[in-house]
């Protein structure tokens, strides 16, 4: 079916409603389905925005309504205009809640993440479970790309698979939601002139059908051109480069400036790296660095930004600071194995 | 005299779970884990200024810092706003000097070596001091760079140019001087921690203070793990004892309440005694240190520390640097074009083992 994305949509649970669409083969739902559907959501939603994580049973029951939706999605999905970009979270809720305040409410304003919602952060469980139940709420509102932190060996090391086990208990929590991330998209092509993605190019792919010719639903590959756009920098020498960080490629100017010529782009949108003020261009404006964590690791000192992209495509940046965090951490403390 | 070993440049053999495995059973691992229980049982109940006694070796390892810090003092930060990386690009001249210097600057260690022996294990000690300080590429420090001064100060020992009373001055002197440096290095280079688990680790660079800090507490009369929680107690204690120094860093490079970046430390202060901290570090060290890919897949073998028997033959391919030797200069490979096929080629070389990357 095609998608027509200049026509403004409504939320997806709601077209299914709508007979006259007679497109939506997502998931196949009776009408008092769909809506039990949503009301069951909205409490989840609204339990989430509290920063009170889900239980086991309804995280399991969220994934699964999530894989209906996110396995029709495309390896480039496409994004209308309006919409704004935002980059690594990181499991900072109360800065998401923040980002939503800058930005505007969701889904009055559309969204596009481009990963890394989990790891190093206190709440990367709240923050992933309030994404995708966003997600599964309004599908055409919002859409949440794969980072290379959603991926089961990254998490091991670097805190969402600890914090799992440190808030359930067990790791089946872990299980469910990196088990769920083989789904996400991995790029965005918005209005067909901005691609959006976490990491960056590959040197095996020179065109955006390629992307397309992957097999996504899978654990991030240790390399090939499904890590390489998760993993790679841009950086200031020209050509492709070995990253420094053991996976993707660095790639320099001239390879962006040939990317966004054959594919008739105008913008290269990721994130995947810090940046002191949010966001930062390179390559003269070819490729531009969003980060949405602020003040991340609780150390850096950073601002964070999002793009908002209006419907002439003009661009403007949303910078804020780290949001104030109200009283104490709900966890209570819990001695770990090691010292019993 | 005993009889010369040929020492060897040494690499890094750990590359997949098979191996970890076989590492666990090694005779260096069980060399390296006495190594490190044994010093810290030696400063079990003592402050940091407690009395040690003074040896040949010990000054050597003190003058050995202290040489490495004046390197650091000539490599300021130069102001500069538009770097890709969040860590400072003058800790690469830093590093490139300690390895220019490393010669040098182990030399009065190797002279001691030689009064009793033949050889020049200059090349092993130099590979394990010369990691000690963090990644150049990537301007970080994590627990295997530490991990890495820890193997050197244990090739001395295999060569025993240790007595049993030099250890208490291994930690309270030479690791202390030590960790100094590398606080200095994260602070003014602004070094990003390495395979962080982030507020759900127990500290974005460091494991062993917190081992050594405790063992330091175990028979403390009245602070409790749950002193941390003080910042008074953190003021009072910082100078004399480790684990407090740890947490006085801690807040003072966190601007939030400890509960919120460091949920394990708070966790850990929960536990009733120090002594139940103490004996835990033991067996967290050997689970989040000793055994995990990420941090052992980078460890070095050579002819001290040897390889453990049965690990696979693949091996020492530099994450950092297209794979070449050590003896590389580090200039000469990274950030040389790469065509994509060859990018390519050199990706289905690996044959799908590849070190677990950095984030």
């Amino acid at each position: 079916m095609d998608f027509d994305s200049d026509v403004p949509m409504e939320d997806a649970v709601q077209d299914q409603l709508d007979p006259s669409l007679g497109t939506a083969t997502a998931f196949v739902a009776t009408e008092s389905n769909a809506s039990s559907n949503i009301t069951q959501l909205d409490e989840w939603i609204d339990q989430l925005s509290k920063c009170q994580p889900l239980s086991e049973e309804n995280v399991k029951r969220l994934c699964k309504m999530a894989i209906e939706v996110l396995q029709f999605e495309e390896n480039v999905q496409p994004v209308a205009v309006p919409v704004t970009i935002c980059g690594d979270v990181h499991g900072q809720f109360h800065d998401l809640m923040e980002l939503f305040k800058i930005g505007g409410p969701c889904p009055d304003t559309n969204y596009l993440f481009m990963g890394d919602y989990v790891d190093r952060g206190y709440y990367s469980v709240e923050t992933v479970s309030y994404l995708v139940a966003m997600k599964v709420r309004y599908p055409n509102r919002i859409t949440i790309l794969r980072g290379n932190h959603e991926s089961r060996q990254i998490t091991q090391v670097y805190g969402f698979y600890d914090e799992c086990l440190r808030k359930y208990g067990s790791a089946v929590v872990w299980k469910l939601f990196t088990d769920l991330f083989d789904y996400f998209p991995i790029t965005a092509l918005v209005d067909n002139k901005i691609f959006c993605l976490h990491g960056g190019l590959s040197p095996m792919i020179e065109t955006i059908d390629q992307v397309r010719d992957l097999n996504r639903v899978q654990e991030v590959p240790h390399e090939g051109p499904m890590c390489d756009l998760l993993w790679s920098d841009p950086d200031d020498r020209g050509g492709w480069g070995i990253s420094p960080r053991g996976a993707g490629f660095t790639f320099g100017q001239d390879i962006s400036e040939q990317f966004n010529h054959t594919n008739d782009l105008s913008l290269i949108a990721r994130a995947h790296q810090l940046v002191m003020e949010g966001y930062s261009w390179s390559h003269q404006e070819l490729v531009v660095t969003i980060f949405s964590a602020p003040n991340y690791c609780y150390r850096c000192g950073n601002q964070a930004a999002i793009m908002e992209v209006d419907e002439n495509h003009e661009r403007q940046f949303l910078q804020y600071d780290p949001s104030v965090r109200p009283g104490e951490p709900t966890v209570t403390r819990k001695t770990p194995d090691y010292f019993l | 005299m005993s009889e010369p070993i040929s020492f060897v440049i040494p690499v890094k053999r750990i590359l997949t779970p098979e191996d970890l495995t076989k590492w666990g059973e090694s005779e260096t691992y069980k060399k390296l884990n006495a190594f490190i229980e044994r010093l810290a049982t030696s400063i079990k109940g003592l402050t940091n200024e407690a009395e040690t006694g003074a040896s040949e070796i010990i000054d050597a390892l003190l003058a050995m810092l202290d040489g490495i810090e004046t390197i650091l003092s000539q490599h300021p930060v130069v102001e500069d706003a538009n770097t890709s990386r969040f860590g400072k690009v003058e800790f690469r001249d830093f590093y490139d000097d300690v390895k220019e210097q490393v010669v040098g600057l182990l030399a009065p260690i190797v002279q001691i070596y030689q009064k009793t022996a033949y050889g020049d294990p200059t090349v092993e000690l130099a590979a394990y001091l010369s990691e000690s300080f963090g990644n150049r590429t990537r301007i970080d420090y994590g627990s295997g760079h530490e991990l890495n001064f820890m193997a050197l100060l244990l090739c001395l020992d295999e060569l025993r140019l240790f007595v049993p009373e030099d250890d208490k001055a291994l930690v309270l002197k030479v690791f202390i001087r030590y960790m100094a440096l590398m606080r200095r290095l994260q602070r003014e280079y602004w070094l990003e921690p390495a395979g962080s688990h982030g507020v759900w680790g127990l500290d974005d660079y460091h494991f062993l203070p917190f081992l050594f800090g405790s063992w330091q507490l175990y028979t403390h009369p009245n602070l409790r793990p749950k002193s941390i929680r003080s910042q008074d107690m953190v003021d009072m204690f910082h100078p004399k004892y480790m684990y407090f120094e740890c947490i006085n860093f801690i807040n003072e490079v966190k601007n939030v309440p400890l509960r919120w970046h460091s949920p394990m430390l708070d966790d850990i202060s929960g536990v009733k005694t120090w002594a139940k901290v103490a004996e835990g570090m033991f067996k967290m060290f050997k689970a989040e240190v000793l055994g995990k890919l990420p941090v052992m897949q980078h460890f070095l073998f050579g002819s001290i520390l040897v390889v453990p028997v049965g690990i696979s033959e693949k091996g020492d391919q530099d994450d950092d640097c297209c794979g070449h030797s050590l003896l590389n200069t580090w200039g000469d490979c990274c950030g040389i074009k790469v065509p994509s096929a060859i990018g390519a080629s050199q990706m289905n070389k690996q044959q799908g083992i590849k070190p677990i990357p950095f984030d």
